[in-house]
């Protein structure tokens, strides 16, 4: 008896705190329309095993969103980011997006693990607010068709075919495949082995947050492989070049994009040189980008990260697409960012396909030399 | 084939370290300490932080600066153990034992993330590492340092047991885990010993934490939450609470990785290890060399 009284006073709060958040919610929408701030969800793992990379973006998204304001806003109005933590995790993201739709916000510019992503979809869908994905690129979130979804970066297929477009023209006969078994790294690992064919001699998967691959190692030297490709992230790269060369390895070894940070060449030392990356035009690549990257050490006191470039891409066009919208209605902005065309964006000029996936701008082979990548083959 | 069998050795000493805190602190107050992993980061953090702060070391002075920066990390994470003990765990003695199990998870969310929050989410490289020529033995290439860092382990592993074994401080450790209550009453100083055995446990797995900062170069906020879980199974494969089994376990656990990786393959390595770690507490709880251990009710 007491339990179930308690259960429906509990119900009942429930539902008077979300009458009331709805009420308050459609009354600060009538009065926002000409002065109050444009708001921008970004939703990036600030905890978790993927907590480094929050940082990242929110502080490129947040230059952007400065940068925009002091030019005077966006039809007249401020912008402000509003960045929740999605702990790269499905229930966490699901609940931080709730929370950032029940703020207000007009258009999400976060997304970072493609597995957090994939449930927020509907979140977003069912508010009716545009989502620009400046980092997760699972093939997974295309293949849903969603309208308001638009993706910033090449996706796994593209990184795969990139990767072997790069390992045929090496001539390099044995393969092995590396891959950490979170979405992200497992998708390449997967797309790249049957393009490569009789190529690939061996999929080595690793557990990331350790320290310790020479297990995994020992078995990519058992097959006498000459070129070794790693898919996941930069922290278990770095470890996994070093310890590579360590036991004597010494064919070519390549990264794909969540590796491409200049952590990656601190962590591994002397034998990151000569290591190959497939990556989307980052700053480092882009002669015009140094203003910028200095803009952002100065104003953060550490030079950007992985995804930084996208993030603060990803503000500029959610800015430009409300701008040519005229307005902040989900509809509007979704066909404003379908007939973009021409956008300039660090990874090139933007125009969408049908799917909302990059046109152009597509994946590139960098090389580690001295202290950071440079530009090895863009390979158009 | 030795090259997995030293790969495994390798890890092993690690894990050995590492466990050796988990063990002793379960076997004399019964707590599975969660946070003790993270005690091993903070111990790679703190030797970041003497090392940042030297400055340049020059190369032929690597080793002698390590050694040295380990001696202070030992005593300085040892420190850190002891205040744990005093802030989580001693306010909760007389309490069930579920909740000082929750506690140390709580203590253990609270070291990594104040670290974060101290040091920053990004992962840090070590300003001096260990790396150098590498050796054939017996078809297997193994590195001076390697050998030194084993030969390091095995030093502090053996100081301990015979700590344990010959000294007043050890058999009044020995006491406290057999009975609380009587050692008391014989005029032991119960929360200082328990304290002391904090210290060493820290001490050790800190020291740990330095080793691989120097052998591996990365370190990161979350380090310590996987090998934590991997100390335990070494304890539990050796025998918890058992010293010797302990270092056992974890040469066993290294073993055992090396060679599941290179016969199930490696997304099969964590699965392998902690599936043992299941088989143990079912089939032989009491670990490899734990004796049979009476519940007292």
């Amino acid at each position: 008896m007491r339990s179930t009284q308690v259960a429906s006073l509990v119900a009942a709060a429930m539902l008077l705190a979300g009458c009331g958040q709805g009420l308050l919610g459609d009354g600060g929408a009538a009065q926002q329309d000409d002065k109050a701030p444009i708001k921008l969800g970004m939703l990036v793992p600030q905890s978790g095993s993927e907590a480094a990379i929050g940082p990242y973006m929110t502080n490129a998204a947040q230059l952007a969103v400065d940068e925009i304001n002091a030019k005077g806003g966006v039809l007249g109005r401020q912008l402000e980011l509003k960045a929740a933590d999605d702990a790269c995790d499905a229930q966490t993201a699901v609940a931080a997006a709730n929370k950032v739709v029940t703020e207000g916000v007009d258009v999400s510019i976060g997304g970072y693990c493609s597995g957090a992503t994939l449930p927020t979809l509907p979140v977003f869908g069912k508010a009716n607010i545009p989502m620009i994905i400046p980092a997760a690129n699972s093939q997974e979130l295309v293949d849903q068709k969603l309208k308001h979804v638009f993706l910033i970066n090449g996706t796994g297929t593209q990184q795969a075919e990139a990767a072997t477009k790069w390992i045929t023209k090496q001539g390099a006969t044995k393969v092995a495949l590396m891959h950490d078994n979170t979405s992200y790294s497992k998708d390449i690992a997967v797309r790249t082995q049957p393009l490569l064919g009789d190529k690939a001699v061996i999929t080595e998967a690793v557990t990331p947050k350790e320290s310790d691959y020479s297990a995994n190692i020992a078995n990519i030297l058992d097959k006498k492989a000459d070129f070794v490709y790693w898919t996941g992230y930069f922290q278990e790269g770095g470890l996994i070049i070093r310890q590579l060369r360590q036991a004597g390895y010494k064919g070519s070894i390549m990264v794909a994009d969540g590796s491409v940070s200049p952590k990656l060449g601190e962590i591994a030392g002397a034998e990151a040189d000569g290591v190959f990356a497939t990556m989307t035009p980052i700053p480092d690549t882009l002669p015009d980008a140094k203003g910028w990257i200095d803009a952002y050490t100065k104003k953060f006191g550490s030079a950007p990260g992985p995804y930084s470039n996208q993030a603060y891409d990803a503000v500029r066009l959610a800015a430009e697409a409300i701008t040519k919208a005229g307005s902040t209605d989900g509809a509007k902005v979704i066909s404003a960012l379908e007939g973009i065309n021409g956008f300039s964006m660090f990874s090139g000029p933007l125009k969408f396909t049908p799917e909302h996936t990059l046109s152009a701008g597509g994946f590139q082979i960098l090389v580690w030399k001295g202290d950071k990548f440079a530009l090895q083959d863009a390979l158009s | 084939m030795t090259q997995l069998v030293w790969n495994g050795l390798f890890v092993g000493s690690f894990y050995a370290l590492v466990a050796l805190g988990y063990s002793m602190v379960y076997g004399i107050i019964k707590l599975l300490n969660f946070a003790h992993g993270d005690l091993y980061m903070l111990g790679a953090f703190t030797g970041f932080a003497v090392l940042s702060a030297l400055g340049g070391v020059p190369a032929a002075m690597t080793l002698p600066v390590l050694l040295g920066v380990l001696l202070l990390t030992m005593v300085s994470t040892g420190l850190a153990g002891v205040v744990l003990e005093r802030v989580a765990y001693r306010p909760l003695r007389g309490a069930p034992r579920l909740s000082l199990l929750i506690t140390a998870v709580g203590a253990s969310f609270a070291l990594e993330y104040g670290m974060r929050a101290g040091a920053g989410p990004d992962p840090r490289v070590y300003p001096v590492r260990l790396s150098g020529t590498s050796i054939e033995v017996l078809g297997a290439r193994l590195t001076l340092q390697q050998l030194v860092l084993i030969g390091v382990a095995v030093v502090l592993m053996v100081g301990l047991h015979l700590l344990v074994t010959r000294s007043r401080e050890g058999r009044a450790m020995r006491a406290i885990a057999l009975d609380p209550r009587t050692s008391a009453l014989m005029g032991i100083d119960v929360n200082a010993v328990i304290s002391r055995t904090f210290f060493l446990g820290s001490a050790l797995a800190g020291a740990a934490g330095v080793m691989a900062g120097a052998y591996y170069g990365k370190i990161d906020f979350l380090m310590g939450f996987l090998i934590g879980l991997k100390a335990f199974t070494a304890a539990v494969i050796g025998g918890i609470g058992n010293i010797p089994g302990t270092m056992l376990g974890g040469l066993v656990l290294g073993l055992l990785e090396s060679f599941g990786t290179y016969w199930l393959g490696g997304e099969w390595r964590d699965v392998f290890a902690f599936g043992v770690l299941i088989l143990f507490l079912t089939v032989r709880p009491t670990g490899l060399l734990g004796e049979r251990v009476t519940e007292r009710v």
